[in-house]
């Protein structure tokens, strides 16, 4: 059965932005049901969901295997409150299929506010929330994967299968057992857990995350499909390497996705000409989670450059955005700049392990200003480990610095200064992983101190609001009760919970009191010597070199950059820079 | 330069005026057909687009031209590069901008319609006077400049540019006085000196 867009023409004319869901994408792969049909969920909207590359990478390898791979976004209320009047189950964007008839359904689990957003896609589908509520049905697998896997626990009873670790191989694996067993049966379940990166909460095994030691060889798709109407990042995507040298202690990324795996020039050269000349795009965006740190910048920038089209524009780094004026167009509509200190002063910067020094913002900040940039977008976080009143005053003090260094010399332009100010939240197989979060009124108190300090200064200020903070923090570190709270949750109306304006408080609250789960429970300080929810999954990283990284910032000690000696994460084997795997 | 008309059909109709630009900016780069762009600091490629279609409205006779010097069978080029829903149909290498936004002075549309009602009784109106949202009246029987109803298919021709009445909302009229409903309206031709 497929769903006719014909029959939905009075509901598209009526919602939003009607494109996000009539498919038929330029460079959508033309599919055909095969021996095992593949829903890649994303629990957004479509225009942030198309810019994620994850999603292509997993439906590009499961493709690879000559299976089927479709997408499916969450819709928006309306097009969602309208398919149930009209009794339309959601449906793939390719095949128009419902995603009931699917053989499994991978949700990339981008960050914790989402969950309530599978929830909802799996009810217009006409799936059963609960897995024990489908085991006698005839219904899809439910997967997830992406970093909010890392603790998969709170969605535990959701879902049949987790994917830990990189998507590249792994969730294919798995699609070849499928086919080898038919369907999902208790064989197939018994060998799909002796992979890596396969976690199955009904067997609640022990898990090791998948990993890709050769990223220069995993797969990467060719062509993007280009969305129909304009995505969050509308442009051609490459991923120059996977992990991050610097380690902040705050930082789950930096941590899940060790250890650092660059890819050649070469190759990236090869995938950006790729992409662009099979999507039209202008723009490539360097990808990874600090690109200022890949080895050799300046020879893929200069690779790059000579490979590419005329009139295609890079996105770089900030801080480098000096060192290739002249060498590189940068996109001439690029004004802003973009720091991240994440602590107002260096004393808390090393509590963070955040190396990046006053003078290292200044020094780019200045050399950008002197070709034309005239904007700057600074990056803080509030309530992290010891701090102190002064560390938010530091805030203000690194804004007064950047608008002295504009007004030393005669510009055409006014300086624009924004500042974005998130709470800090502990996360999962993070040094901080420990931590409690700041009460709701000292969130609220650092808040307002920071807007004191900020005002008159001529500054933007953007903070985060202390109840989504909350409940990221207790998704985030919660075990397998949390998935009561969600449930209830959505069942009270709760879906975009990463919106301010959609984020449904009292739904939230009134499923913590039904639950009789105490949110505080969830984030306080955690014991050293308790047994985590996480604890059973090996992300490489050890639990030791994680509790001597927090003892290192309780004592100010800066652990730094591991791109030039190896600070012993527990990954040396996997890690090409720690002389490991090549 | 080449101007070109073009579909807005299987599910294009649901592209918003600036998503189609971008649509046919990306598919003539895919296609490698150099598009000359405006000067300045911020270059645009000098793509002129006709008027912008109501969303929903599918059409065999959207028209646009392209700034180029490309001189290969543009049709297949596009065709080979453009989503489903935008195809090309018929071009002509032209020496001056059309600007179809303004040339195009009237449209023909067609809908299904399943109410019969006598057309020429309508046509022989002297005033068809409609309120608008705001409360502004405005007679729109100028406008309207043909209408035909054949075998459950309504044909009709209706101003453009200036001149403009959405087809969608013409319908509505029709709706509103006759019942029935439209159904699958498109629109199938367009006039104007540069139109062919």
């Amino acid at each position: 059965m497929t769903v006719n867009l014909e029959n939905l023409r009075e509901l598209l004319l009526r919602v939003e932005k009607p494109s996000r869901y009539t498919g038929g994408e330029f460079g959508a792969p033309a599919l055909r049901p095969s021996a095992f049909d593949f829903c890649m969920c994303f629990p957004d909207l479509y225009e942030v969901g198309m810019s994620n590359l994850g999603i292509k990478i997993v439906a590009e390898s499961i493709l690879e295997r000559g299976y089927t791979a479709d997408f499916c976004f969450t819709p928006y209320k309306d097009f969602g409150s309208g398919l149930k009047e009209l009794g339309v189950p959601l449906y793939s964007l390719g095949l128009k299929k419902p995603l009931k008839e699917f053989d499994m359904l991978g949700f990339s689990m981008q960050f914790e506010l989402s969950y309530t957003n599978m929830l909802y896609m799996l009810d217009l589908a006409g799936i059963p929330l609960l897995r024990k509520e489908r085991e006698n049905g005839n219904y899809p697998l439910i997967a997830i994967g992406g970093p909010c896997a890392v603790n998969p626990e709170p969605v535990a009873d959701f879902v049949d299968i987790v994917f830990i670790g990189d998507g590249e191989s792994v969730d294919a694996d798995v699609a070849d057992l499928y086919v080898k067993h038919g369907k999902a049966t208790k064989e197939f379940f018994d060998e799909i857990i002796k992979l890596d990166g396969v976690y199955v909460p009904a067997l609640s095994n022990k898990v090791r995350k998948a990993l890709i030691n050769d990223l220069d060889g995993a797969i990467f798709p060719e062509r993007f499909t280009v969305p129909n109407c304009e995505s969050v990042h509308d442009r051609a995507v490459i991923e120059v390497m996977r992990g991050c040298y610097r380690g902040c202690r705050f930082c789950q990324a930096g941590f899940i996705y060790r250890p650092v795996r660059p890819r050649s020039a070469e190759t990236l050269t090869k995938q950006a000409c790729s992409l662009i000349a099979n999507t039209g795009y202008d723009e490539v965006s360097l990808n990874s989670l600090s690109t200022g740190d890949y080895p050799s910048l300046r020879g893929l920038i200069k690779s790059l450059k000579n490979s590419l089209p005329d009139g295609v524009t890079l996105a770089l780094p900030s801080l480098r955005a000096d060192s290739f004026d002249g060498e590189f167009a940068q996109d001439a509509r690029r004004v802003s700049l973009t720091f991240a200190p994440e602590a107002g002063t260096q004393r808390l910067r090393d509590v963070i392990n955040k190396d990046i020094t006053e003078d290292e913002i200044i020094k780019a900040a200045e050399s950008a200003f002197d070709i034309g940039y005239s904007a700057v977008k600074l990056y803080f976080m509030l309530g992290l480990p010891t701090e102190t009143d002064e560390d938010l005053e530091g805030i203000g003090r690194i804004c007064s610095i950047i608008k002295y260094c504009y007004k030393k010399k005669k510009r055409n332009k006014p300086l624009r200064i924004s500042v974005s100010c998130s709470t800090f939240i502990p996360k999962p197989f993070t040094p901080f992983q420990w931590e409690r979060l700041s009460t709701q009124d000292e969130i609220k108190s650092k808040q307002e101190k920071l807007i004191a300090s900020l005002r008159g200064k001529g500054v933007t200020l953007n903070w985060s609001d202390g109840f989504t903070a909350k409940l990221e923090a207790v998704l985030a570190r919660g075990d397998r009760n949390i998935g009561k709270v969600i449930e209830l949750a959505y069942k009270n109306g709760c879906i975009f919970d990463g919106w301010d304006k959609e984020l449904n408080k009292d739904g939230w609250k009134k499923a913590f009191e039904e639950s009789g789960i105490s949110p505080d429970e969830y984030i306080r300080e955690r014991d050293e010597n308790e047994i985590l929810p996480w604890d059973f999954i090996d992300i490489g990283v050890t639990k030791e070199f994680l509790l001597s990284e927090r003892r290192k910032a309780y004592a100010g000690i800066v652990t730094g950059n591991c791109q030039n000696s190896c600070k012993g994460c527990g990954l040396q084997k996997q890690c090409s820079s720690a002389g490991g795997k090549k | 330069m080449i101007s070109f008309r073009h579909t807005k059909t299987d599910g294009a109709e649901y592209l918003s005026h600036l998503d189609l630009l971008r649509h046919i900016d990306r598919t003539l780069k895919r296609a490698r057909i150099a598009v000359k762009t405006s000067e300045g600091f911020h270059p645009h490629p000098k793509i002129f687009m006709n008027n912008p279609l109501g969303l929903g409205i599918k059409s065999i006779a959207e028209y646009c031209a392209v700034e180029t010097d490309f001189n290969g069978d543009f049709k297949k080029a596009f065709n080979e590069n453009s989503p489903n829903g935008i195809k090309c149909l018929d071009f002509k290498t032209v020496d001056r901008e059309p600007n179809f936004a303004h040339t195009i002075e009237r449209c023909g549309y067609s809908a299904e319609w399943n109410a019969p009602f006598d057309t020429e009784e309508f046509l022989n109106r002297s005033k068809i006077v409609v309120t608008d949202k705001r409360g502004r009246t405005l007679d729109v029987r100028p406008r309207i400049y043909s209408l035909e109803l054949k075998d459950g298919t309504l044909s009709f021709t209706l101003g453009c540019g200036e001149n403009n009445l959405r087809p969608d909302l013409f319908c509505e009229i029709l709706q509103n006085e006759y019942g029935g409903k439209a159904g699958n309206i498109t629109k199938i031709s367009a006039y104007g000196k540069y139109t062919f």
